[in-house]
């Protein structure tokens, strides 16, 4: 009941004035940015978040904007999915095997209104687990050490290779090359200059937008500039709407993607993509010989979009209680709490109840909003699938280089962020996924830094970073997650 | 030479030169136990480890893309854009390099002309006007 009365004091927050308009803004870029390819909801909070701090937003305000954001992208990935086969979003992709065929035998509008109420049901139901679940987390947190910060961070990595798309050495290259880029800089607990390479505009370390924009935004439009696809987009009416004998029969299947979401998007590292896709797979596996899965068929759209967003609200979970971020865009969040100096983590709710506990009211509004906004606004959003390439595209990279320039007024993060553009355009060719590079950026200087308070109080000792029985359970925890892809890939 | 050998070598390469750049991190004195060094070497150990593990994977030879001059023609526009948007100004270079990306995504020419000149008047717009956030004002200041 705690929960529910502290809840009670969030939505005071969240029911104030300026707070709704924001969540609905959010909401409405959030979708947008969902059904543009090119354009995730990554980059777009990394580019927002200069216009929170220039507007002097107070921070649970800007949350709740930005989280909008997040979660609004999750209900706009699905509408580029179904009308064109491509999903707007990764997490997304399951959604174009049933989606695309219902949209071309004419019931595209019933696979946009069942899985935009998956994707309700799915967000809601996981706010409320939320609800019950964080303050205690975050509670049980508290009387953490060092040591058992770094055995979590470490098993938060591991997770990496386990549960990526991606060969399991590429997720953890990739996590490896984000820790050693967060260590550029002058370290904060020995003051020696870190691979700088004599440039002075290194010596503050890289800023967190100027990779997130150079990976992701510079990063895709380079990739979309050596393709030639420009698919034809499927008429969106036409066929028999969305009856409600088929919502009744998509309900067990939203029900099982919520569980598989949330607990996919808990877990740190594990995302949205993973979890949609072992709620597809689930589904197809119970209902394989009846169903019509991959020719059309409403659950095989309803399980994947349900399990992807209530996997977004899992993900911010471990993000607010631990201040351990499961995902890449919930460490840009992180990464926007703490240009507020703010420190998500255990302490949080007990002393900035009005950001955690007003973003997570926030999230109900957001999700009603959102709902209403995806049902009969679809085929508003479903035009801006007709922006061609060559009006979109400059726009976004004219406003990633504005938004770098903003933050740092340097010419030098100019082309800092085009040499991430670069790099993550080559990663992708060769295979390996961005996002644990963006984990490993915020986790690094963590990790070090406990690394460092567990040391200083051991006076050295490596054993003690086994001393206590919740480092010892996450040590093997981590030793399993970077065992199992490998084991499996010798069985395979 | 398939691509994750390839990756494999270079990741090798780079935990390598990270290494040995860490190495070289003195302290004058020895402040915590841990200092400078520990964290990165480790770091790069598990690198090379990772590259390592790629190195005897068999996948498929490097793919080549389709249109291959296109992200070559971004890539200058950009480097141009981050040297020339001081001395230019905003307005001018956003213009220039919002132009030459709608060419290189298939724009005629006067339709780049004119999302370039649309693109960088709303952002300046935007960040001068509404969030008064500096931007360089160039030969028109």
């Amino acid at each position: 009941m705690e929960a529910l009365a502290a809840l009670g004091g969030g939505f005071a927050v969240a029911l104030a004035p300026h707070n709704l308009a924001l969540a609905l803004i959010g909401c409405v870029i959030g979708t947008a940015i969902g059904v543009l390819p090119g354009i995730g909801p990554l980059n777009a909070i990394a580019l927002l978040l200069p216009f929170c701090l220039a507007l002097k937003l107070p921070p649970e305000s800007a949350l709740i904007l930005l989280a909008a954001v997040y979660y609004g992208s999750g209900y706009g990935g699905r509408i580029t999915a179904i009308l064109l086969n491509m999903p707007g979003e990764p997490s997304a992709v399951l959604t174009t095997l049933d989606g695309h065929p219902l949209a071309r035998q004419g019931r595209g509008a019933a696979a946009l209104a069942v899985s935009g109420i998956g994707s309700f049901l799915g967000a809601t139901l996981s706010v409320v687990l939320m609800t019950f679940l964080s303050a205690p987390l975050a509670k049980a947190a508290v009387a953490f050490s060092p040591a058992d910060y770094v055995a979590l961070i470490a098993f938060a990595l591991s997770l990496l290779g386990a549960v990526s798309d991606a060969p399991a050495p590429k997720a953890w290259a990739a996590g490896c090359l984000g820790v050693l880029l967060a260590l550029v800089g002058v370290d904060s607990g020995t003051g020696v200059e870190r691979f700088t390479l004599g440039a002075l505009e290194l010596l503050g370390g890289i800023e967190f937008t100027v990779l997130a924009i150079g990976l992701f935004a510079i990063g895709e439009i380079l990739l979309l500039a050596e393709q030639r696809v420009r698919a034809e987009a499927a008429k969106l009416g036409g066929g028999r709407s969305l009856s409600l004998s088929e919502l009744a029969g998509c309900l067990p299947a939203m029900l099982r993607a919520t569980g598989i979401g949330f607990v996919i998007g808990v877990l740190p590292g594990a995302g949205a993509s993973v979890a949609s896709a072992l709620s597809y797979t689930a589904e197809k596996r119970l209902h394989g010989k009846e169903g019509r899965f991959g020719q059309g068929d409403l659950r095989g759209v309803a399980a994947p979009e349900t399990a992807d967003n209530a996997a977004q609200i899992g993900n911010l979970v471990p993000m607010l209680s631990l201040g351990i971020p499961g995902s890449g865009t919930t460490a840009v969040l992180l990464g926007a709490l703490l240009m507020y100096s703010i420190t998500p983590g255990p302490l949080l709710f007990e002393q900035r109840p009005e950001v955690a506990w007003g973003l997570i009211a926030s999230m109900y509004i957001g999700n009603a909003m959102l709902l209403l906004l995806n049902l009969p606004l679809v085929g508003l959003f479903a035009r801006l699938l007709l922006v061609p390439a060559s009006v979109l595209y400059p726009g976004v990279l004219a406003l990633s280089f504005a938004g770098v320039y903003a933050v740092s007024n340097s010419a030098f993060d100019l082309l800092l962020a085009l040499g991430f553009g670069v790099l993550g355009w080559w990663l992708r060719k060769l295979g390996v996924p961005l996002v644990p590079i963006v984990l490993g950026f915020v986790l690094g200087r963590m990790l070090e830094d406990n690394l460092r308070r567990a040391l200083s109080l051991s006076d050295g000792d490596l054993l003690a970073l086994l001393a206590s029985p919740v480092s010892l359970a996450l040590w093997a925890m981590t030793a399993l997650a970077l065992l199992w892809p490998l084991l499996r890939r010798r069985a395979a | 030479m398939t691509a994750s050998r390839l990756l494999g070598a270079v990741l090798i390469v780079l935990a390598a030169a990270a290494a040995f750049s860490a190495q070289s991190l003195e302290v004058p004195f020895a402040a915590d136990p841990l200092g400078p060094r520990g964290f990165p070497t480790t770091v790069a150990a598990l690198l090379a480890a990772c590259g390592a593990l790629l190195l005897p994977a068999r996948g498929a030879p490097f793919p080549w893309p389709e249109r291959r001059l296109a992200p070559w023609l971004l890539i200058a526009a950009m480097a141009g854009y981050a040297l020339l948007l001081a001395p230019l100004g905003f307005l001018p270079a956003t213009a220039l390099l919002a132009a030459l990306v709608a060419l290189v995504f298939g724009a005629p020419p006067l339709p780049a002309l004119a999302t370039g000149g649309a693109t960088s008047v709303v952002l300046w717009a935007l960040f001068d006007r509404v969030l008064d956030l500096p931007l360089p004002k160039g030969m028109l200041g």
